[in-house]
């Protein structure tokens, strides 16, 4: 059995600690824009230890919180008119569209199965050959290569009832597009491991400063006392605080894959609007596997329920608890925005986690 | 006999008494074992503890045991909470057509060795059989009664501020041992489910000091939920030591790669046991030297403090309150 330390061992120890909560320096305000790093930053209640001084904004680093309305519609009406089955990512199906969630049109009929990776779509696909398979492909670059591998096999085993409604997102883009919003950014280890330093570190010339880190409590508070410290010289600046799992190449074949698979496009975020080669879609070749183009989807606009402060929270211009219907009409159980789908969603973490306990 | 389990199985005819013969007397023979329509039990005027759980589990074997130990620990436990000696027991298969027979023989050996290790006799049963694809393999249902030792009043509504609050060992176990048998996340971990019966455990620790308030076995929902229920039944807050819960480091991380707390997953061989802090330290001695509880540990306390809520001290020491229960546990997509 593990060693546990002791209470506060590690807290009162720590020389991060100690820069964190002694800073008194200017205001600086840091976004994490990964999911799992807003989920740990709540669980261990990292923001209670904080100087006023310090600012912490959840990003838009969860796949499904910025998912936008109009795709859920897409996927509402590929299950509801033209009778697909949908598969799908679990928190996908709770993500409210514009007259309901997919969870709802599964209750009336629709065929929507949950998976746990497109591998598992893709294999649906094939093993029910009359049936039309969509697999509803949200993520950032920690996904995507599986949603491309799904693709490569369809091809190569020639289905003609397997295709993609795609939303995948890159965050080079989202950086620069977010860059007024926070002083320096938290960039996610997960997908650093997959597309490796570079794109971070060239950011810097951009004046766009981050940290990448892991998920540990050690990494997170060691990488905001670089913030910290690197903040207070005035210089942009990059640093690799998570080298154990990201390198300076990431992972090549990861790369080569989605290169060959996809190529970028302009992509809609939830509350951020359309950011310019943001998203990934299908290469020509692969076209076949666009679901927009098998069923010939219009072009829809979704909407969100007025009320919600979604896009506000995911630039830090709010936090949830300013969301007027936050805990009343918008709960876990039963969400309103995106942000409060999945639990790393900056308005659910904020929820379950106790708001400012 | 055939070698698979036919619809003529369940139909009360030959096939349906050969089947209980060759299976099911074979491994739960006793005296009081029935094979008229209700057993007959001698109890004398005492206070009995009587449950009623059912068993359904995809897959019905994983590591560490099969619905058949599953089913016996289950209402063994159930009964150990309340103080009372597991006496005897009913079980009832709904078993699918086709079925293989030396599996279901394999299951019947284990519920044999678990009630045996729990000091239960398996007094009566029932068998139907389902066509194929009513029922996923077999469900299972056990009913049990035991007889409650005269010292003990636990209750979920007894927890009191200034109590200590113990787990029996790491958490989280069976929960995870069997979301990875369905190998739906491609991921190999050595976990086993931590499935046991744990009257054995209750009993030494009433030996030791019956100044015990609450007991509780923490299966579906696992640790977390049941927390929040003793909280909210006794109207206290609890206050948790995050590193002194013991998690094995295998099964934290399963739960770091699919973003699922141990917390909320459930456990098959583990108490939650509340009482003043002078009596946990001696029920803590007596509990490391059960097999089924050798790391235990003393996790938090009750508060009077916010009332129907957990609070967590962090790793790091900040208090952040625990999520409460809701909802399926759903694995996070990046
Ligand atoms: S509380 Fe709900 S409605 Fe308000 S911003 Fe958050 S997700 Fe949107």
């Amino acid at each position: 059995m593990e060693q546990v330390p002791a209470k506060n061992e590690m807290a009162s120890h720590s020389p991060a600690w100690n820069i964190i909560t002694s800073y008194n320096g200017p205001k600086v305000r840091i976004m994490e824009v990964c999911g799992t790093h807003t989920h740990e930053i709540f669980r261990l209640g990292i923001r209670h230890i904080l100087p006023p001084a310090i600012e912490l904004i959840s990003g838009p680093g969860c796949p499904v919180c910025v998912t936008p309305v109009s795709f859920i519609d897409e996927a509402l009406l590929l299950a509801l008119e033209h009778h697909v089955t949908l598969c799908t990512f679990g928190d996908l199906v709770r993500v409210p569209g514009t007259k309901m969630n997919l969870a709802d049109a599964r209750s009336s009929g629709a065929n929507i199965r949950i998976v746990y990776t497109p591998l598992d779509a893709y294999l649906y696909a094939k093993n029910n050959p009359e049936q039309q398979t969509v697999f509803l492909s949200v993520g950032f670059e920690t996904t995507v290569p599986a949603a491309c591998l799904a693709v490569k096999k369809a091809y190569a085993d020639g289905l003609t009832n397997f295709s993609l409604l795609t939303a995948n997102k890159t965050m080079k883009n989202a950086y620069r597009a977010l860059k007024r919003s926070a002083n320096a950014f938290l960039y996610p280890g997960h997908v650093n491991a997959i597309t490796g330093t570079a794109l971070c570190e060239s950011l810097t010339q951009e004046g766009i400063s981050g940290v990448i880190t892991g998920f540990t409590a050690n990494e997170l508070l060691t990488a905001l006392a670089v913030i910290l410290t690197k903040t207070k010289e005035g210089r942009p600046f990059f640093y690799n605080c998570y080298p154990r799992v990201v390198t300076q190449d990431g992972s090549k074949t990861a790369q080569s894959l989605i290169a060959e698979i996809m190529e970028p496009c302009a992509s809609e975020w939830r509350g951020l609007g359309i950011i310019p080669q943001s998203g990934l879609k299908l290469q020509p070749i692969y076209k076949g596997f666009d679901a927009r183009l098998r069923f010939h989807l219009p072009a829809l606009t979704g909407r969100s329920d007025p009320a919600c402060r979604c896009g506000d929270v995911l630039q830090g211009k709010c936090k949830p608890t300013d969301c007027k219907i936050f805990g009343n009409r918008c709960r876990p159980e039963h969400p309103i925005g995106a942000c409060m789908v999945s639990n790393e969603g900056a308005c659910s973490a904020y929820y379950q986690y106790g708001g400012n306990l | 006999m055939e070698t698979t389990i036919t619809l003529a199985h369940g139909a009360g005819g030959k096939q349906t008494s050969d089947l209980i013969a060759h299976v099911f007397k074979k491994h739960f023979s006793n005296p009081e074992f029935t094979a008229d329509d209700a057993a007959v039990l001698t109890i004398q005027e005492q206070k009995l503890a009587f449950t009623t759980d059912g068993f359904i589990v995809s897959p019905w074997k994983f590591p560490g045991g099969n619905i058949g130990k599953l089913s016996i620990c289950g209402t063994v436990n159930d009964l150990a909470c309340m103080g009372a000696k597991p006496l005897y027991l009913s079980c009832a298969f709904v078993i699918e057509e086709g079925f293989p027979l030396d599996q279901l023989e394999e299951i019947a050996t284990a519920m044999e060795k678990t009630a045996l290790e729990a000091g239960i006799k398996i007094v009566a049963g029932d068998t139907k059989v389902a066509g194929k694809g009513q029922v996923d393999h077999l469900f299972i249902t056990t009913t049990g009664v035991g007889q409650i030792m005269s010292e003990a009043h636990t209750s979920g509504a007894n927890a009191r501020p200034g109590d200590a609050v113990i787990v029996t060992g790491d958490i989280g176990r069976h929960g995870c041992t069997i979301l990875l048998a369905r190998n739906t996340y491609g991921i190999d971990a050595a976990v086993t489910s931590d499935c046991a019966p744990l009257w054995g455990a209750v009993e030494s620790m009433f030996t030791t000091d019956n100044n015990i308030h609450v007991i509780r076995d923490a299966t579906r929902g696992g640790v977390g939920t049941v927390l929040y229920e003793i909280a909210e039944q006794s109207n206290v807050g609890i206050r948790l030591n995050r590193p002194a819960i013991p998690v094995d480091p295998a099964v934290k991380g399963v739960c770091g790669m699919l973003g699922l707390d141990p917390m909320y997953l459930a456990c098959e061989g583990r108490l939650v046991v509340f009482a003043p802090k002078k009596t946990a330290s001696k029920l803590l001695e007596a509990l490391h030297r059960n097999k089924y509880a050798q790391n235990a540990a003393i996790i938090g306390e009750v508060t009077d403090k916010m009332p129907g809520k957990v609070i967590v001290t962090t790793e790091i020491g900040t208090e952040t309150m625990l999520p409460p229960p809701g909802g399926e546990l759903l694995p996070r997509i990046c």
